[in-house]
């Protein structure tokens, strides 16, 4: 039997049932699948997994009258199909324009769920990088619960607040269960997968857009004032990315810069090559000038 | 539309499928075809081989899904079980939610260089997207309208409106660009051909005239634009890469340590390895030498270059130090 006629039949047996159907009862109403019991397992297992991926609530409950337990499977047809989510044609037509406009790796399966493609096709205007961790932590955030993931090696619990995408990076912010405070990460550091957790406990704080921070200001520490001075021939590009600077007598400028993340700031300053020095504090001096002694 | 479905895949939408041609009370082949990305042949093959087998225990005649097609339109009955569309994950409505606010955040005029330049965009897009949003944003919760932000670019405004306008008109623009590999401020005339972002940067396509050949300009590197009103010479249609190297440009080879692995999705790179110790060894084609010493300063001491053939200096990177270093010296 090929495979996708016994994920349909699978598929149909679960929400059929009116009760919970062990493995075995699975294997014998539907049939396809290997005889022998280790294969069928694994065959059965697999086929389970496939159908989560796409969104299948399937349930597992214990068999009512079975001695020892035994763990059966059902899907609830309210469950399956969910909530009240029905587009309009025009709605659909219109979300279907914007995963054309903006494109997002796996848009199209929830557009398929919602009515399939329709209306007009657009070129693309922009790609944004995405993936399931994303997916996991926004939907988290619209629902308002925590998440567990792993960053610079320390496991956290944070219920996100917002996930925003600026300058090429998508950034999370939120409120850090464990430190109790308001922090935030850099999407492209968690490291591993991100599990939605319980409910959430703090109600949304107000997010700067993270898009004014830089790569030097985040990090976990207290910033420290740092000033670096850039020469004439710079001093239009460091203006057009810092704003406020100090100009200088010879067209050079001098610019402030709160610095939590040292390795980020010394790679932003060594961008100007020799058009920009360190001046102060003397350890961030320092440490540029080891880093580049190592490199000659 | 070419490539065929996997077993999953063609499981997904047919779940899609199905509760839509029972609504519709029947749907033409080519239609669902569209509609639903599934390759013709497959869907038929799919429809008439094995959505007519599927049924529950004992799989007699009136437990089974009738299918029926007639001059190439499809019916589905007795489907009691798929009748009604799968819902939607939370996973999925984040992808929807966050497509539908990247576009609600560009606002009316963005519209424009995707070929809807009429003024009636907003009333046709703006407003079902917005209700789109508002319904899916209660399937999600109640944090779905501050959950996800999307910014496509930093770039002014004025500069951004000037490149459109520019684009739609099909006239010339007068850029002011700054050349980040190259340290170097230029004036140049260009025939804008379109406006795009790629990973959170605006970037203008067009025929550059002062290098007589097709360039990619980063917007927020255009430090003033003025449309000349001069009909464009050249008209491009093939999309611009953000980044294109040329065949000519000389090539870097470099051992990069595991934890830099990052240099591979921010750069093009060309043959990559990964070793057994998890390093990467890559080869990137060098456009400028600034652009190059940048690159290995930040990466530093930990990084190897294996090959860096003549023309490059083999020694660039201790010899870009030494010149930064004798800003340092008392």
């Amino acid at each position: 039997m090929d495979k996708l006629e016994r994920l349909l039949n699978l598929a149909a047996a679960l929400l059929h049932a009116d009760r919970p159907l062990t493995a075995d009862d699975l294997k014998d109403r539907i049939g396809g699948y290997p005889e022998a019991k280790a294969s069928f397992r694994r065959a059965f297992e697999r086929d389970k997994d496939d159908l989560r991926a796409m969104g299948l609530p399937i349930r597992v409950e214990s068999v009512p009258g079975a001695d020892p337990p035994i763990d059966g499977y059902r899907m609830r047809r309210h469950e399956y199909s969910g909530s009240e989510l029905r587009l309009e044609p025009d709605e659909l037509a219109a979300l279907h324009l914007a995963t054309n406009l903006v494109r997002l790796d796996g848009a199209d399966d929830g557009i398929r769920k919602l009515g399939g493609s329709t209306g007009e096709a657009a070129d693309e205007l922009g790609y944004v990088p995405f993936d399931d961790a994303l997916a996991v932590m926004i939907a988290a955030a619209a629902d308002r619960r925590a998440v567990r993931f792993t960053y610079n090696d320390v496991d956290r619990t944070v219920e996100p607040w917002r996930l925003s995408f600026s300058r090429g990076h998508w950034y999370l912010a939120g409120w850090d269960q464990v430190r109790e405070a308001e922090r935030l990460y850099r999407v492209d550091r968690i490291t591993g997968s991100v599990e939605a957790g319980e409910a959430a406990t703090v109600d949304v704080g107000f997010v700067n857009d993270p898009g004014d921070l830089r790569g030097w200001e985040l990090g976990d520490g207290d910033p420290v004032r740092a000033r670096v001075r850039i020469d004439a021939v710079q001093a239009a590009h460091a203006r057009h990315l810092l704003g406020a600077v100090e100009e200088q007598p010879d067209g050079g400028v001098i610019v402030e810069l709160d610095v939590r993340n040292p390795e980020a700031f010394r790679s932003f300053v060594l961008s100007f090559l020799d058009h920009a020095e360190v001046l102060e504090p003397p350890e961030l001096r320092q440490s540029v000038i080891d880093w580049l002694e190592a490199c000659v | 539309m070419s490539a065929k479905l996997t077993a999953k895949e063609r499981m997904a939408r047919l779940l899609a499928v199905i509760p839509w041609v029972v609504e519709q009370d029947g749907a033409l082949i080519d239609e669902i075809s569209e509609r639903f990305d599934y390759p013709r042949p497959q869907l038929v093959s799919d429809l008439t081989d094995v959505v007519l087998f599927v049924g529950v225990h004992p799989f007699t005649p009136d437990s089974l899904i009738e299918v029926d097609i007639t001059d190439d339109r499809v019916q589905i009955r007795y489907a009691d079980w798929f009748s009604q569309p799968l819902r939607l994950t939370p996973e999925e409505g984040a992808r929807l939610l966050t497509a539908g606010r990247s576009v609600l955040n560009l606002g009316g005029d963005q519209t424009d260089d995707a070929g809807h330049g009429d003024d009636d965009t907003e009333d046709n897009v703006a407003s079902p997207l917005l209700r789109a949003l508002a319904k899916l944003g209660m399937a999600l919760g109640e944090g779905a309208d501050r959950a996800v932000d999307v910014r496509l670019g930093d770039a002014p405004e004025a500069i951004l409106d000037t490149l459109r306008g520019a684009v739609a008109a099909g006239t010339q623009v007068e850029l002011d660009y700054y050349t980040y590999g190259r340290d170097q401020l230029t004036s140049r005339t260009v025939d804008p051909a379109r406006v795009f972002s790629d990973h959170g940067n605006w970037y203008l396509h067009g025929y550059c005239h002062r290098a007589e050949a097709e360039r990619v300009f980063r917007v927020d590197r255009i430090r003033d634009a003025t449309a000349t009103g001069e009909p464009i010479v050249h008209a491009l249609d093939a999309p611009g890469a953000s980044f294109t190297p040329s065949g000519d440009d000389p090539r870097i080879s470099l051992r990069l340590p595991a934890d830099q692995s990052w240099v591979i999705e921010h750069y093009p790179t060309e043959d990559v390895v990964t070793n057994a110790d998890g390093s990467i060894d890559v080869t990137m084609a060098v456009t400028a030498i600034p652009w190059l010493e940048r690159l290995l300063l930040r990466l530093g001491p930990s990084t190897e270059i294996l090959d860096a053939p003549a023309p490059l200096d083999p020694n660039l990177v201790g010899a870009a130090a030494q010149r930064i270093l004798q800003r340092y010296k008392p």
